[in-house]
C-alpha cells in the first residue's frame, strides 16, 4: 500500500519537474523574448506602446536602422522637390500583405489618407504639415506638404504603419479607436500576429511572403513579466532567449553568465534631468530665477556618483538634454559645469547669499532661506536614490532641499500651475530631435502641453522655428546646437544622465549584432543575426 | 432553522452596504490628482487633439458629479449629463465600462482574469488551511512542548517574512527547474488538453507555495488558541475520564468547538479571493486581478478599477452574509440575539 502511493505520487508530481521538452524534430525555431509590458493593445490606431513589436507586422516607408540610421522600407527610393514641399516615393514592387493581396503604391496612400481623415490618434501627430497623399500609379507615392519639413524621413514615416485598406475599409466612427481582431495589424511585415494575451504572452510566426526575404526564426514569442528579477532568472534558466530592455538591476547577474548570455549596452535618446521651475506664473520662490544659483546648483551635483549608485554605471553623464545617440547633433562644444562644491559656494558667498543666522542654510537678499522643494516621480525606484544624493550634494552649499518622491499623477498635477522648485524626472525621445527641443518652447506651456519646466524664451522659440523648417543638415545641426547651448545657459533642465539601453541574449541558442541594444527587433533579426 | 427576520435583516444591510460600495467605488478613484489620460500615455505621440479625442470618447470632458451652472439655469438635461450619472446607468444595464489602458470590454477582462486568480487562490489557501489546521490542533494538544513551541517560532517567522522577498527567493532556488512566471508557457499546448492542465499545474507549484506559506501561520495561531481554550471545558475532562482516546476527543468534542471562528476567517479569505493575492501574482506574473488591480492603478485606469473594486465587494458581501448564515446554523446561540 505504502508503495504503491509513493509510486502514485511520482507519478503525478515528476511530470510537473520536468522541463517542457523540445519534443518532436519538426518543432520550429522560435526566439522567445522576456518584456515587462508587452503592449496595451495591438489596435494600430490607438496603441501608445510596443513600437519596437509593430513593425514586425507592419511595414514603414522608411525604416529605423537604429542610432540616426533611417532605411528604405516599403518604399524603396524617395526624391523631392527643390521647395521641399513635393515628395514622391517609388514603392517596391511585388510586395504583398501576409494573406496575400497586393501591396501598392494605392494601399499605402489609402492607408496614409485614412491616418489624416480619420485624425487617428496614436498617428496623426506625425502626419501634419501633409496637404494631400496620392498614388500616382502602382509604384509611385506622392506627398505634398505644406511647408517644407527636415524630419520627413527621420520622424513622420518612421512610425505610420500601412495598414490594410481590406480591413480599416469595414471599421468605422468609434471603432477605429477600440477595433482589435487580430487583421487589425494585417501588414507586409516578416511577421504574423498569431495569439495576444494581454499581460501574459504574444504569439507571431513567420510571414511566407515577406518582401525582404524569408525571416530567420519562425516564430517569436513575447512573455510578459510583472518582475524584473524573475524575467532576469528566466533568462539566466534559458526560459527566455532575449530581454530587449534589461534593467539596470539585473545586469550585472547577467554579466556574470558570461559563458551563457551575452549583453549588449548602447546609447539610446535617454535624459535624465533635474527640472529647475521656469515658469512666469510658478511657484518657484525668487532666488531659484537667478543664474547664478541655477550655477551653483549645476556645479554641486555629483552627476558621476548618481551614475555609480543610482544606474549601477550603465549611464553617461550628460551636459545637453541631447545625448551622444543624437550623432551630430548632440552639441560637443558645450563644456559641462564640473562638480566644484568650492566654485558653487564662492559663487554663491560673492552673489551675498550668506548664511546670516547661522542655521546653516543661505539667505536671499530679501531674508528668505534657500530652501527648495526637490520631488521625484516614484515610477522608477532608483530615482529616491538619485534625489538623496542631489538633496546631500545641495546641503553643502547651503541649500535645503528635503528629498520627497510623489507618486507620478500628483507630479503631472503640478504642471499647469507649475507648483514646484525642483523635479527629477526623465524623457526617452524618438530619433529625430524635434520633439526634444519642442519641450522648451512657450508653446508647450499651456495645460496638456509637454513642457515640465514652463521654461518660455522668444529667442530660443525662434531657434525652434528655424530648425523645423531648415532642410539642409548642416544649417539644422547649427540650429540645435545653438538651442541647446541656450538650455545650457538659462538652465531650465541641469541635464544630469544619458542612461544606456541594455539588451542581452543566450549567446548559445542565437547571434545577434553586436550594437543589438540600439537597434529595433526587426531589423537586429535581418542584419547580424544567426542561430547557433 | 433559521429565523426569517434575522435573513431578512442581513440580506437587505448587505444591499445597503453595496449600494455605498458602488457611490463610494466612483469617487474613491477621482479624488486621485492628476490626468488619466496624460498618465496613461505620457508619451511623445499623443498631441493634444488626441488627447482631447480621448478626453471625449470616455466622457471625461463631463463634470464628475453635476454641472452646478447648467442646475441654476433649469437645465436639468445637462446638469445631470456628468460622469456619475453614466456610471451608474451604465451599471445598471450591466455594462462596466472600457478599459482606459487597453481598450477591452472590462467586464470581459474580469471574467478572463477572475477564474485564475480563483484557481491560484483556491489552491494556495486549501493549502493554508490544511496546515493550519492540523499544526494548530496538534500545536494546542500538545501545548508547552517542544512541538507547540517549534510550531509556534516557525509560525511568527513565516508570519513575518515579506512575500515578496520569500517568491524571490523561490524563484531562484527552483530555477530551471519550475518556470519563472506567467500562467502557461505561451505556444506549448493547445487549451484545455491534459497537457495544458499540466502545464498550468506546473506553474502553480511556486505561487502556492509561497501563498500557503505565508498565509498557513495566520490559520495555525488562530486554530492553536481556539483549541487550547476549548481543551480548558469542561466536557473535555468528562470527555477524557470516559477514557475517550485522544484522536476521539480531538475529533467529536475539541475540533467542532474549535472550528467556530475558523468559519468566520475562511468565509472572509474566501471573499477576497477574487482581489487575489496581489503581492503573489506580480511576484509570479500570474496573470489575474491582483496584478490587474495592481497595473490599473499605477494607470489611473478607473473603469478596470471600479469593476475589479465591485467585484471585491460584492464577494466580500456575499461571503459575510455566507458566513453569518452558516454561523447560525453551527451556533443557535447566535440567533438569540
Amino acid at each position: 500500500m505504502g508503495k504503491l502511493r509513493k509510486l502514485f505520487a511520482m507519478l503525478v508530481i515528476l511530470p510537473l519537474l520536468l522541463p517542457v521538452s523540445a519534443g518532436a524534430q519538426d518543432q520550429p525555431i522560435t526566439l522567445r523574448v522576456g518584456t515587462t509590458y508587452i503592449m496595451d493593445t495591438i489596435n494600430p490606431a490607438n496603441g501608445f506602446y510596443g513600437y519596437n513589436i509593430r513593425p514586425l507586422w507592419q511595414d514603414t516607408l522608411v525604416e529605423w536602422a537604429g542610432g540616426q540610421n533611417f532605411e528604405p522600407g516599403l518604399a524603396e527610393s524617395w526624391s523631392v522637390s527643390d521647395d521641399g514641399l513635393v515628395w514622391q516615393f517609388k514603392i517596391r514592387e511585388g510586395v504583398m500583405y501576409s494573406n496575400g493581396t497586393p501591396l501598392t503604391a494605392n494601399e499605402a496612400a489609402w492607408s496614409l489618407n485614412w491616418v489624416i481623415d480619420n485624425e487617428v490618434p496614436s498617428l496623426s501627430g506625425y502626419l501634419s504639415n501633409i496637404e494631400t497623399v496620392e498614388a500616382l500609379d502602382p509604384t509611385t507615392l506622392q506627398i505634398t506638404l505644406d511647408a517644407p519639413v527636415p524630419d520627413m524621413i527621420s520622424s513622420k514615416l518612421l512610425y505610420v504603419w500601412i495598414v490594410a485598406p481590406q480591413v480599416w475599409e469595414n471599421v468605422t466612427g468609434d471603432d477605429i479607436t477600440t477595433y482589435s481582431e487580430y487583421d487589425a495589424v494585417l501588414g507586409s511585415g516578416p511577421y504574423i500576429l498569431k495569439d495576444f494575451q494581454e499581460g501574459e504572452y504574444m504569439i507571431m510566426d513567420a510571414n511566407p511572403n515577406y518582401w525582404g526575404g524569408k525571416p530567420p526564426v519562425d516564430r517569436i514569442i513575447y512573455q510578459e513579466y510583472a518582475n524584473d528579477d524573475a524575467m532576469i532568472q528566466a533568462l539566466l534558466a534559458g526560459e527566455i532567449d532575449l530581454i530587449t530592455t534589461v534593467p539596470f538591476s539585473g545586469t550585472q547577474p547577467l554579466l556574470d553568465a558570461a559563458d551563457s548570455v551575452t549583453v549588449s549596452i548602447s546609447d539610446y535618446f535617454s535624459l535624465e534631468e533635474l527640472i529647475i521651475n521656469s515658469s512666469p506664473e510658478g511657484t518657484q520662490p525668487a532666488s531659484l530665477n537667478d543664474p547664478i544659483v541655477r550655477s551653483a546648483i549645476s556645479h554641486a551635483i555629483d552627476k558621476q556618483q548618481i551614475i555609480t549608485i543610482a544606474y549601477s554605471g550603465y549611464a553617461t553623464p550628460a551636459a545637453t538634454f541631447l545625448g551622444p545617440a543624437y550623432g551630430d547633433f548632440h552639441n560637443t562644444d558645450i563644456q559641462d559645469d564640473a562638480f566644484d562644491l568650492a566654485e558653487a559656494n564662492r559663487l554663491l558667498d560673492e552673489a551675498g547669499y550668506l548664511d546670516t543666522n547661522g542655521d546653516g542654510v543661505r539667505e536671499y537678499s530679501d531674508g528668505s532661506p534657500l530652501e527648495y522643494r526637490l520631488y521625484a516621480p516614484e515610477s522608477s525606484t532608483y530615482y529616491a536614490r538619485v534625489i538623496e544624493i542631489i538633496s546631500n550634494d545641495l546641503a553643502q552649499i547651503g541649500i535645503s532641499a528635503p528629498p520627497q518622491v510623489l507618486s507620478d499623477d500628483s507630479l503631472i498635477a503640478l504642471q499647469p500651475d507649475y507648483d514646484s522648485d525642483l523635479i527629477y524626472w526623465g524623457w526617452a525621445f524618438d530619433p529625430d530631435p524635434a520633439f526634444a527641443v519642442s519641450i522648451f518652447t512657450c508653446a508647450e506651456t499651456v495645460d496638456g502641453g509637454w513642457s515640465d519646466s514652463g521654461y518660455c524664451n522668444p529667442a530660443y522659440n525662434a531657434l525652434y522655428d528655424a530648425q523645423s523648417t531648415a532642410l539642409d543638415h548642416e544649417q539644422r545641426r547649427d540650429i540645435i546646437w545653438q538651442a541647446q547651448q541656450m538650455i545650457f545657459d538659462d538652465k531650465p533642465y541641469i541635464p544630469v544622465a544619458y542612461y544606456n539601453s541594455i539588451s542581452a541574449y543566450r549567446s548559445t541558442a542565437f547571434s545577434f549584432d553586436p550594437n543589438l541594444a540600439a537597434e529595433p527587433i526587426k531589423w537586429a533579426l535581418f542584419h547580424g543575426f544567426s542561430i547557433k | 432553522m433559521i429565523r426569517f427576520d434575522y435573513l431578512v435583516r442581513k440580506v437587505i444591510f448587505a444591499v445597503i452596504t453595496l449600494a455605498v460600495v458602488i457611490v463610494f467605488n466612483f469617487f474613491l478613484f477621482r479624488i486621485l490628482p492628476g490626468d488619466p489620460v496624460k498618465l496613461l500615455f505620457r508619451n511623445p505621440r499623443l498631441t493634444r487633439q488626441a488627447q482631447e479625442q480621448i478626453r471625449v470618447q470616455f466622457g471625461l470632458d463631463k463634470p464628475i458629479w453635476l454641472d452646478s451652472e447648467a442646475l441654476q439655469s433649469g437645465d436639468l438635461e445637462t446638469a445631470f449629463d456628468s460622469q456619475f450619472t453614466a456610471y451608474v446607468r451604465n451599471l445598471f444595464q450591466g455594462n462596466l465600462g472600457i478599459s482606459f489602458a487597453t481598450r477591452q470590454d472590462v467586464g470581459e477582462v474580469l471574467g478572463e482574469r477572475v477564474w485564475r486568480t480563483a484557481v491560484l487562490v483556491f489552491t494556495g489557501e486549501t493549502l493554508a488551511i490544511v496546515i493550519g489546521v492540523v499544526v494548530g490542533l496538534a500545536a494546542a494538544w500538545r501545548r508547552g512542548t517542544r512541538l507547540d513551541t517549534a510550531a509556534l517560532v516557525l509560525g511568527l517567522l513565516t508570519w513575518a517574512l515579506p512575500t515578496f522577498f520569500l517568491g524571490i527567493i523561490l524563484l531562484i532556488l527552483a530555477r530551471g527547474v519550475l518556470p519563472s512566471g506567467g500562467m502557461v508557457t505561451p505556444g506549448y499546448a493547445e487549451q484545455n488538453t491534459v497537457a495544458y492542465w499540466l502545464d498550468v499545474a506546473r506553474h502553480l507549484i511556486l505561487p502556492t507555495i509561497t501563498l500557503a506559506v505565508v498565509s498557513a501561520s495566520g490559520y495555525m495561531l488562530i486554530m492553536r488558541s481556539s483549541v487550547v481554550e476549548v481543551l480548558a471545558e469542561d466536557y473535555i475532562l468528562t470527555a477524557k475520564a470516559k477514557g475517550l482516546s485522544t484522536a476521539q476527543i480531538l475529533r467529536d468534542h475539541a475540533l467542532k468547538n474549535a472550528m467556530l471562528p475558523m468559519i468566520t476567517i475562511i468565509a472572509l479569505t474566501l471573499g477576497y479571493t477574487v482581489g487575489g493575492a496581489i503581492q503573489v501574482e506580480t511576484v509570479f506574473s500570474w496573470p489575474g486581478i491582483g496584478r490587474l488591480i495592481y497595473d490599473s492603478v499605477a494607470k489611473q485606469d478607473y473603469p478596470v478599477l471600479q469593476g475589479a473594486f465591485l467585484l471585491l465587494a460584492i464577494s466580500v458581501i456575499l461571503a459575510n452574509l455566507a458566513a453569518d448564515i452558516l454561523y447560525s446554523v453551527l451556533d443557535p446561540r447566535v440567533k438569540v440575539n
